[in-house]
């Protein structure tokens, strides 16, 4: 699906700054944590899958992305030429993760007045609503809107203007899974007309089925990025196959197979297999036995994070990464 | 269409929404009460003022009647666009607006042409109103000169004020400080200004509370410069006969230009640094 190179980031970086009071100045601030030399590719077409623990760094990448952030070191160029921080804004289409829009303007009201911001003309905004499945709520007010409408809402702005670069940080929040469904068609058919797509999301179920490609980011980080396979073999993940049969295999067949986990009932006998030897299938159908399931496992993207990362799959969930990314440096005999 | 003809457009979006606001229809009564209000109460041809302060000229009524601007037009405009950027900043509606590829400096433009323009419509069309009264109720009118100044000065003031409340808009991050540092700024300039005055005189020696000594006038007038309140007055006193307070109308027009232009300056780059 994906194409040629649309965007690159080159050694990116920005780190934000966080409060440091002193006694002398109570405003004092200090450099925090951010995102760190990070180089990534976006490809034409290609819908990559931004996943991370919390404080990962996700929003703030997805921010310098949509230039909304400025890049402090490194730079974004876009078929050989660097991008200016406006250049960029214009090429990328953001949709934020929390956008509560309130207010007695109408839907149409507020795309018309993001389609003066962004440049483009009144008809391409209204016909962003068709698009949104927005158009019978053209005139509604803001304020009643329900939460999956605003995250439409949010798209259609972020569509506005025919972006390259579609940057969406949890567009699945507060969906139902009816709209995540039609979300998620709508993606794949923008991605068809070669709208490179980044999406942050901890619906990981979702995210899974939409992605061309994975990029792992830890503490400001990108740990592994690539095609999921490519991660996992990078990682050293072994290909599992889950195969259900309608009655045991023979000895002989049993003893060139590496099981994981075996159960069997009256019906069925269930096998977790960590390599399958070549022609086994053809031996099992030729033995007489029925195979009623052969898959292929993945592992889950919460797998491959926790080996990327190096985090406990238990704690993972409760882990907040703390801002101490970078090791502190001393300037001007101050800690950094 | 051109970057600014859109720039325009949505100076005019953000006008409407401003001037259709609910708080606008809570502070339309307060503005007539406090700008044609005054023009009536100060042009009673039986009026007693203290210091038996007669006004012999429709500028000098008009002049009295500017209490109803820096009161009421100032406050408005502190009201109005105290949360142009903070509310935005909550919504998550100010980092959609900052990823559009508008320049940053063309957005500030619009927030401060915008909401200065809401509350600059209703305060000349007041104005004007007030300018009739004094007429009517005085048989003085007004000089066509005097009345450009008087609503030139009046928007000086209020985009003054409408700078402030947006930098503190964008300096704070709830509404609850916006408002808090808008309202300060103006408590300063509106009421305490005069105790500060008075304090900085007397430390200097100057003759406080004798309002006809020339020595205080002179040093309040220079001082004034500092507020934009007192900028404000040095404006309209420059249609005004007989009053000397060290400040030449050049020297006026220079601070009322200062005024515009650092707080402007400093809004526009802080806008172009914002973060979410």
């Amino acid at each position: 699906m994906a194409g040629g190179s649309v965007m690159d980031f080159s050694s990116v970086m920005f780190r934000h700054k966080v409060p440091a009071p002193k006694w002398y100045n109570p405003f004092k601030k200090q450099r925090g944590a951010g995102i760190a030399e990070l180089d990534l590719t976006l490809q034409s077409g290609q819908i990559v899958g931004l996943v991370g623990t919390n404080g990962a760094g996700k929003t703030t990448l997805l921010r310098m992305m949509s230039g909304v952030l400025p890049i402090e070191s490194g730079h974004v160029s876009a078929k050989g030429t660097i991008l200016s921080g406006q250049q960029l804004r214009k090429r990328v289409g953001f949709m934020p993760e929390h956008v509560r829009w309130s207010g007695q303007e109408s839907v149409e009201q507020t795309l018309v007045e993001f389609a003066l911001l962004r440049g483009c003309s009144k008809d391409s905004a209204l016909d962003i609503l068709g698009v949104i499945g927005l158009k019978n709520r053209a005139s509604s007010a803001l304020d009643s809107l329900s939460q999956g409408m605003r995250q439409r809402l949010s798209l259609g702005i972020a569509l506005l203007g025919t972006p390259d670069v579609l940057v969406l940080d949890e567009p699945f929040n507060g969906m139902d899974p009816v709209a995540i469904d039609a979300f998620k068609r709508l993606l794949q058919s923008l991605a068809r007309k070669g709208i490179a797509i980044v999406i942050s999301s901890h619906h990981l179920f979702e995210l899974d089925q939409l992605i061309d490609t994975l990029a792992l980011l830890h503490r400001g980080q990108l740990v592994a990025h690539g095609t999921t396979t490519s991660i996992q073999e990078k990682l050293g993940f072994e290909q599992l196959t889950e195969v259900c049969l309608d009655s045991e295999l023979p000895d002989k067949l049993m003893k060139k197979l590496e099981v994981l986990e075996h159960s069997s009932t009256d019906v069925a006998h269930h096998m977790i297999l960590q390599s399958v030897p070549e022609n086994l299938l053809k031996d099992i159908v030729e033995s007489g036995i029925g195979v009623i399931t052969w898959r292929e496992i993945q592992p889950s993207l919460i797998e491959l994070l926790c080996a990327a990362t190096g985090l406990d799959r238990q704690s993972i969930g409760m882990d907040v990464e703390n801002s101490a990314w970078l090791p502190m440096r001393k300037i001007q005999g101050e800690e950094e | 269409m051109t970057t600014s003809a859109r720039m325009w457009k949505l100076v005019l979006i953000v006008f409407r929404r401003r001037v259709l606001s609910t708080r606008m229809l809570i502070m339309l009564p307060i503005l007539f009460l406090f700008i044609p209000g005054m023009a009536w109460g100060f042009s009673d041809p039986n009026i007693q003022l203290p210091a038996d302060q007669i006004p012999e000229t429709a500028a000098e009524t008009m002049f009295l009647a500017s209490i109803g601007i820096v009161f009421a037009g100032t406050m408005a405009a502190v009201l109005l666009a105290h949360d142009g950027i903070s509310r935005d900043r909550q919504s998550g509606v100010l980092e959609l607006r900052l990823s559009q590829p508008m320049p940053r400096w063309r957005q500030s433009m619009i927030l401060v042409i915008g909401n200065w323009a809401s509350i600059a419509a209703p305060v000349t069309i007041l104005l004007l109103i007030s300018m009739w009264l004094v007429g009517y109720r005085s048989d003085m009118w007004i000089s066509a000169g005097d009345s450009v100044v008087f609503v030139l000065a009046a928007w000086f003031v209020l985009l003054w004020y409408t700078v402030f409340a947006l930098l503190a808009s964008s300096l704070a991050k709830e509404q609850g400080s916006a408002i808090a540092f808008s309202i300060g700024l103006w408590f300063l300039f509106t009421l305490l200004w005069v105790l500060f005055t008075t304090l900085i005189a007397a430390l200097n020696g100057v003759a406080v509370g004798e309002s006809k000594d020339a020595a205080y006038s002179v040093f309040e007038g220079r001082l004034d410069l500092l507020s934009p309140n007192g900028v404000y007055h040095h404006l309209l006193e420059t249609r005004l006969d007989n009053v000397n307070r060290g400040v030449s109308a050049t020297g006026a027009f220079l601070a009322a230009l200062a005024w515009t232009l650092f707080p402007l300056l400093w809004l526009t780059r802080r806008i172009k640094q914002l973060v979410p």
